[in-house]
C-alpha cells in the first residue's frame, strides 16, 4: 500500500467504510445502499450521487474491481488492496471502541 | 395536447440550488418542467399540483447506463439535461429521511461535484477571458476598427467579468462552507 492510498483512505468516512465492508461479497451500488440501511437501522443512508462517486473513486484507486453486470447494474468486489485498507480501518475502529469503554487514567 | 408555458430564466453554473427551488415551487403550483433548452428556456406542462423535489447533478456529459440505472433504483426520475447538468425529481411523499431527498449524502461528494464544475466550466471561461476577451478589448482601443467595435468589446469585457466574478465567488463560498 502506498502513501497516497493511506492518506486518502485511512481514516475513512463512514460511507466509504460501509461500502468497502459490503463489497467483501459482490454487490451493486443500490444493493449496498439497501444493505447499509438495514445494518444501521436506517441511520446511514447513502445517496446515489455519493454512492456512484465513491465506487468510481475506489475502482480507480484499486480498492475494488468490476465483478459482473446485472442488467445495467455494475457489480463490484473488494481487491487485496481493498482488504488491507479495510483491516487497517477495522483495527483502528476496534482500538477506538476499546479505549472509549475504559475510564481515563487518573493523573 | 395539454396546456404548456414557456419561461425564460437565467441561472449560472453556480445557481443550481436556486434553480432546484424554483422548479419545486412551479410544480407545487401545478407546472412541471418537461424540457430545458439552453441557455435559458424552460418548457412547463400543466399538471396536478404536487410537492416534488428537484435535484441537479453535474456530469459534463450524458450519464452512463449504470449511473442512470442507479438513479432509477433510488427512485429519482430523470427527465431533462442541459449543458452538462442532469435533471432529476422525486415526489416529496416518497421521502422519509433527509438523505433520501438528496443526491449527495456527505460533504466529500458535494465538494467533488463543485470541483468538477469549477474545473470543466470555470477554467475554460477563464482561459477565454485571458486569451480572447482581454486582448481584443485592448486591441479595439487602437481605433483601427471604429468605436462600435470598441463598445462591443468593452460590453463583452464587463459582462464576462461580472458573470465570472459572480460564479467564481459563489462556487468558492459553497465549497468553503462544506470544507
Amino acid at each position: 500500500m502506498n502513501d497516497k492510498i493511506r492518506r486518502i483512505y485511512v481514516p475513512m468516512t463512514e460511507t466509504g467504510f460501509y461500502i468497502l465492508f459490503c463489497l467483501q461479497k459482490p454487490q451493486h451500488g443500490y444493493g449496498i445502499g439497501q444493505q447499509v440501511k438495514q445494518m444501521t437501522d436506517g441511520a446511514v443512508i447513502i445517496s446515489p450521487g455519493t454512492m456512484y462517486g465513491t465506487l468510481s473513486k475506489m475502482e480507480k484507486d484499486g480498492l475494488i474491481r468490476f465483478h459482473s453486470s446485472e442488467d445495467k447494474r455494475k457489480l463490484y468486489e473488494i481487491t487485496t488492496l481493498g482488504q488491507e485498507v479495510l483491516h487497517l480501518e477495522i483495527n483502528r475502529i476496534a482500538r477506538l471502541y476499546k479505549n472509549s469503554r475504559e475510564e481515563l487514567p487518573h493523573e | 395536447m395539454s396546456e404548456t408555458k414557456l419561461r425564460i430564466r437565467i441561472y449560472t453554473v453556480a445557481d443550481f440550488y436556486e434553480e432546484e427551488n424554483w422548479l419545486r415551487e412551479e410544480h407545487q403550483k401545478g407546472w412541471k418542467l418537461t424540457k430545458m433548452t439552453p441557455p435559458c428556456f424552460y418548457l412547463f406542462e400543466k399538471c396536478e399540483p404536487e410537492d416534488v423535489i428537484y435535484r441537479l447533478d453535474y456530469k459534463n456529459s450524458t450519464g452512463t447506463d449504470d449511473y442512470m440505472q442507479m438513479m432509477q433504483d433510488y427512485e429519482w426520475e430523470y427527465f431533462a439535461q442541459c449543458i452538462g447538468w442532469l435533471y432529476f425529481r422525486k415526489p416529496a411523499s416518497r421521502i422519509t429521511t433527509e438523505n433520501e431527498g438528496e443526491l449527495f449524502s456527505d460533504n466529500a461528494s458535494r465538494i467533488d461535484m463543485l470541483q468538477h464544475v469549477i474545473r470543466t466550466r470555470m477554467l475554460p471561461l477563464l482561459i477565454i477571458f485571458l486569451c480572447c476577451v482581454i486582448p481584443n478589448t485592448l486591441k479595439s482601443f487602437d481605433n483601427e476598427f471604429g468605436t462600435i467595435f470598441t463598445i462591443f468589446w468593452v460590453i463583452m469585457f464587463v459582462i464576462y467579468a461580472l458573470i465570472f466574478i459572480h460564479c467564481g465567488r459563489k462556487l468558492w463560498i459553497l465549497k468553503k462552507d462544506l470544507e
